[in-house]
C-alpha cells in the first residue's frame, strides 16, 4: 500500500485545520481573549451562507433574478456575504466581551461559552436539527483521477483556498498598515492607545475579522463535514490544540501546528485507524511535555 | 455544545402541546395543598408511630398513592453529540404514546408525566442520569437508548434498583446478548438480525471480498462481529476491517486505503451523525459506484435530508412510513397532525420505536393493573404483538430469553421512483423474524433471577 497518496491527504487536512484555526489564532494573539464561541460562529456561517445560496420562494423579481444566477456565483456571494454577517454577530459579541477586559481569563471564557450554547441553541430553533447540505458549484464538484486513485474535486479547492487565505491573512498583517496596528496592539496595547488609536475599534475589527474567517472556514468544510447545528463542537477543539500546539501568538506555528496535526491524523487513518482522532492529542501531549510554550512559543504576531 | 437542558431535568405533562415538554416543579403538589397538609399534620402528631408505619419510603409511597401521584417516566434519550438528532425523534415518539394514554385518563386512573434529560451520548452521563432518575425523581420507568453504550450504562443502574428500562434504539447484539437484564427490554433490530437479513444475498450479488468499516464503540464492533461471521460462514472474506473512532468528521484517509485494497463490498456499521459526513464524502468521491456499499441499518434522521446521491447502498430498518400496511397512514397522520412544522415531516424507524415500545409498556402496565416492577416484566416477557398492531409486515413477539423484540427486518435502498416527497427508500425484501434471529443472544444472555430483581413501585 502506497504511502504517497496519505502523505498527500495529510497535507491536504492540515490545510483544512490551519483554515479552521485562522480567526482563533488572531483573536487570541490580539485580544489574549479565548473565544470559545468560535466553532458556533463557524457553524453560524455555514447555516447563513446556506440561506445566500437558497434564499426561499419569495416571489419579489430581485429575489427571482438572484435565483436565476448560478450556484457558482452564488457560493461566491456566500462567501463575502455570510462571513460579513458573522462579523457582525462578532462585534455584538467584542461588545459584550468588553466588561470582561483586565479582570480573570475566566469571564471571557464563560461568556463566550455561553455565547456558544446561545448561538448554538438559536440555530437550532432556526433551521431545525436536521442535515442541511451546501449546493456546491459545477466546478468543484465530482472527483478526478490521479495516477489510479480517485481525489475529489471540492477537497482540492478547498485545499488551495485555505493555502490563499493563509497567504492573504499573512500578507495583510505583514504587508499593510492596519496589520502593522492589530500587530502592535498584540504587543503593546498601552502604547497603541498612546499613540492616538482607538484600540477599541482595533479590537473590536479584529473580533469580527476573527469571526469572519471562522465563517469562511464553516462555508467551505461544509460539504466536507455537512451542516448540523453542534458542527462547531468538531471545529473548535482541534483549533484550539493547534493554537496551542503551535504557540500561542505564532501565525506561521499555527500552520505548522496545523499540517503536523494534518499529518498525524491521515497517517493514522490509514495504518491505526482507530487512533485516528486520538493521535493528535497524542501529538499534543508530546511537544507540550518537552515544550510547554508550543513549537514557537515565544514569537508573537510581531515575529511573523 | 449541548441543548439548554444539558444536564438538566426537564418534566412535562404529556399533552401534545408542546412537543419539547412544558417545564413544570418537580414537586406533584405544593405544602399549601390541604390533603397534603392533613398527612403532614397526622404524621406529626403520630410521630412515634413512624416504626409502626414501616421506613420512610413505605410511608412516602403510600402517601404519593392516596393522592393519584403522577407517574413519572424518565426519558433517556440524547440531546446531544453523535446521536442527538434521532434522540430528539425518539423522544417525540414515546411523547406520542404518553399523549394517547393522557387524553384516555393516564394509566391505572394516574396522569404520566415525563422527565427528560439528556444522555449526550455518553456512557458515564447515562449512568448519572438513570441514577438521578430513580432515587430523585421517583422515574417509574426509563425509557430511551440510541448508542448501545449509553443504553447499556442506563440499564445496569435500572438493574441496581429493578427499574424497568426500554431500550428503545440502540442496536448492539450484546444488548440482548452477554449485557441483558431481567429489567431491560430492547426494542430495535439488532445488528445480527439486519447481517442475517442481508449477507447472504449480497455475496451472490457482489461478491465474496468484503471490508468492514466499524464506528469505534460496542454496537460497530459486535454488528461487525456477526457480519463477519456470517461472510466467513457463507464463503466470503473480510479482507479488512477499518476502526472509525466516534465523531470522525474526515473519512478521507479511509476512503484512499478503500482504492487501494478495491473490496468488492463494504460493509458499514457507522451511525449516527457519522454515517451522514462518510456519505458526503463517498459521494464526492464517486465510490458508491465502484464498489457495493452495505449499512447494517439506516436511522431515518441520519438519512433525511440527504440528496438522492447520497442515499446509496443497501441498508436496514424495521420500518417505513410508505409501507402499505394497515394503519400506517393513520399513524403518519397523526405526527403530522401533533407534531406540525417539524424539520423531519413524516416519521422513521427511530420515532416508531419510541412509539411502539411506550406504547406496550404502558399496555402492560395497564394489563397488570401494578406498576410493580415484577409483575409488569411478567407481562412484557413472551408478549405476542400482531403484525397489524405493529404496522409490521409479520407478527413479533419479545423473547424470553434474550428480552429483545423479535420482529419485521427490511431490506431497502434509494426510490429513484418516489411516488410523493419524502418517498425515498425502496424496500427490497422483508425478513420473518424467525429467519433472522440472533441466534447466539440466548447463550450469551443471562438474565438476572426474579427474586434477585429488587422490587421497585412508584
Amino acid at each position: 500500500m502506497s504511502l504517497v497518496p496519505h502523505l498527500v491527504n495529510g497535507v491536504a487536512l492540515g490545510l483544512l485545520f490551519a483554515l479552521i484555526a485562522l480567526g482563533f489564532m488572531l483573536i487570541v494573539s490580539v485580544m489574549e481573549t479565548i473565544n470559545l464561541a468560535h466553532g458556533s460562529f463557524f457553524a453560524l456561517g455555514m447555516y447563513i451562507a446556506l440561506v445566500v445560496m437558497s434564499p426561499g420562494d419569495g416571489a419579489s423579481a430581485l429575489l427571482s433574478e438572484y435565483r436565476s444566477l448560478t450556484v457558482g456565483w452564488r457560493y461566491a456571494i456566500a462567501l463575502i456575504v455570510a462571513p460579513a454577517i458573522v462579523g457582525g454577530f462578532g462585534m455584538l459579541l467584542e461588545v459584550a466581551l468588553r466588561r470582561t477586559y483586565g479582570r480573570d481569563a475566566l469571564y471571557g471564557l464563560l461568556l463566550t461559552f455561553g455565547a456558544a450554547l446561545v448561538i448554538e441553541e438559536g440555530i437550532r430553533a432556526v433551521f431545525g436539527s436536521t442535515e442541511k447540505q451546501l449546493p456546491l458549484p459545477d466546478a468543484v464538484s465530482g472527483a478526478f483521477m490521479l495516477g489510479d486513485l480517485v481525489y475529489s474535486k471540492y477537497r482540492l479547492f478547498a485545499c488551495v483556498f485555505a493555502a490563499v487565505a493563509i497567504a492573504l491573512l499573512w500578507l495583510f498583517l505583514q504587508k499593510t498598515p492596519y496589520g502593522s496596528i492589530i500587530k502592535a496592539g498584540a504587543h503593546d496595547s498601552e502604547m497603541v492607545r498612546a499613540l492616538g488609536i482607538n484600540l477599541a475599534r482595533l479590537r473590536l475589527f479584529v473580533f469580527a475579522l476573527g469571526v469572519g474567517l471562522a465563517a469562511i472556514a464553516g462555508i467551505v468544510m461544509s460539504p466536507i463535514w455537512g451542516i448540523r447545528p453542534h458542527v462547531g463542537v468538531d471545529a473548535v477543539v482541534p483549533a484550539f490544540l493547534i493554537i496551542v500546539l503551535g504557540g500561542v501568538g505564532s501565525f506561521w506555528g499555527a500552520v505548522l501546528a496545523a499540517l503536523l496535526v494534518g499529518l498525524f491524523v491521515g497517517l493514522s487513518g490509514a495504518y491505526a485507524s482507530e487512533w485516528s482522532l486520538l493521535s493528535m492529542y497524542l501529538l499534543f501531549i508530546a511537544v507540550v511535555t518537552f515544550r510547554s510554550r508550543g513549537l514557537f512559543g515565544k514569537k508573537s504576531v510581531l515575529d511573523v | 455544545m449541548t441543548q439548554a437542558a444539558k444536564g438538566d431535568g426537564e418534566r412535562a405533562v404529556a399533552n401534545g402541546d408542546d412537543p419539547r415538554g412544558r417545564a413544570c416543579s418537580d414537586k406533584p403538589s405544593s405544602p399549601r395543598d390541604p390533603a397534603r397538609r392533613t398527612l403532614l399534620g397526622a404524621v406529626a402528631v403520630g410521630l412515634g408511630g413512624a416504626t409502626f408505619f414501616g421506613p420512610w419510603k413505605t410511608n412516602h409511597v403510600w402517601a404519593q398513592a392516596a393522592q393519584k401521584k403522577p407517574l413519572v417516566i424518565g426519558l433517556t434519550m440524547d440531546a446531544s453529540g453523535q446521536y442527538a438528532a434521532s434522540g430528539g425523534e425518539e423522544r417525540l415518539g414515546a411523547m406520542m404514546a404518553i399523549k394517547e394514554f393522557n387524553d384516555k385518563g393516564g394509566v391505572l386512573g394516574r396522569r404520566i408525566e415525563t422527565l427528560h434529560m439528556d444522555t449526550e451520548t455518553t456512557p458515564a452521563t447515562g449512568s448519572r442520569v438513570a441514577e438521578r432518575m430513580i432515587t430523585r425523581n421517583e422515574a417509574a420507568f426509563l425509557i430511551g437508548g440510541l448508542h448501545s453504550g449509553v443504553a447499556n450504562a442506563i440499564s445496569q443502574v435500572a438493574q441496581k434498583y429493578g427499574c424497568v428500562y426500554f431500550n428503545t434504539n440502540s442496536s448492539s447484539p450484546t444488548e440482548s446478548g452477554k449485557d441483558c437484564h431481567r429489567v431491560k427490554f430492547v426494542w430495535d433490530g439488532n445488528g445480527t438480525n439486519f447481517a442475517e437479513a442481508i449477507v447472504k444475498n449480497a455475496i451472490k450479488s457482489s461478491g465474496k471480498n468484503w471490508i468492514l468499516l466499524t464506528n469505534d464503540y460496542v454496537w460497530g464492533h459486535n454488528t461487525s462481529k456477526a457480519t463477519r461471521t456470517l461472510v466467513e460462514a457463507n464463503g466470503g472474506k473480510i479482507v479488512d476491517e477499518l476502526m472509525i473512532p466516534q465523531n470522525t468528521r474526515d473519512f478521507s484517509s479511509y476512503l484512499i486505503k478503500l482504492q487501494q485494497i478495491k473490496p468488492e463490498v463494504v460493509a458499514a456499521a457507522v451511525g449516527g451523525d457519522d454515517i451522514k459526513a462518510l456519505r458526503q464524502q463517498v459521494v464526492q468521491l464517486g465510490l458508491q459506484k465502484r464498489m457495493a456499499w452495505i449499512n447494517n441499518q439506516q436511522d431515518w434522521p441520519d438519512v433525511y435530508g440527504l440528496g438522492p446521491e447520497q442515499i446509496f447502498g443497501v441498508f436496514g430498518t424495521n420500518w417505513y412510513w410508505m409501507l402499505d400496511l394497515p394503519g400506517v397512514k393513520e399513524f403518519v397522520a397523526t405526527y403530522q397532525k401533533v407534531y406540525p412544522g417539524m424539520a423531519i415531516q413524516v416519521p422513521g424507524n427511530v420515532y416508531y420505536n419510541g412509539y411502539v415500545a411506550t406504547r406496550e409498556l404502558l399496555r402492560c402496565v395497564e394489563e397488570a393493573g401494578t406498576t410493580a416492577n415484577i409483575a409488569v416484566i411478567k407481562k412484557l416477557e413472551g408478549r405476542k404483538m400482531s403484525a397489524r398492531d405493529r404496522m409490521q409486515t409479520y407478527d413479533a413477539w419479545i423473547d424470553a430469553a434474550t428480552h429483545q423484540c423479535q420482529q419485521t427486518i427490511y431490506m431497502a435502498t434509494y426510490n429513484d421512483q418516489p411516488k410523493v416527497k419524502d418517498d425515498i427508500f425502496k424496500i427490497l425484501t422483508q425478513s420473518e423474524p424467525k429467519d433472522v434471529m440472533d441466534a447466539d443472544a440466548p447463550k450469551a444472555c443471562k438474565l438476572e433471577t426474579y427474586e434477585a430483581t429488587p422490587t421497585y413501585e412508584t
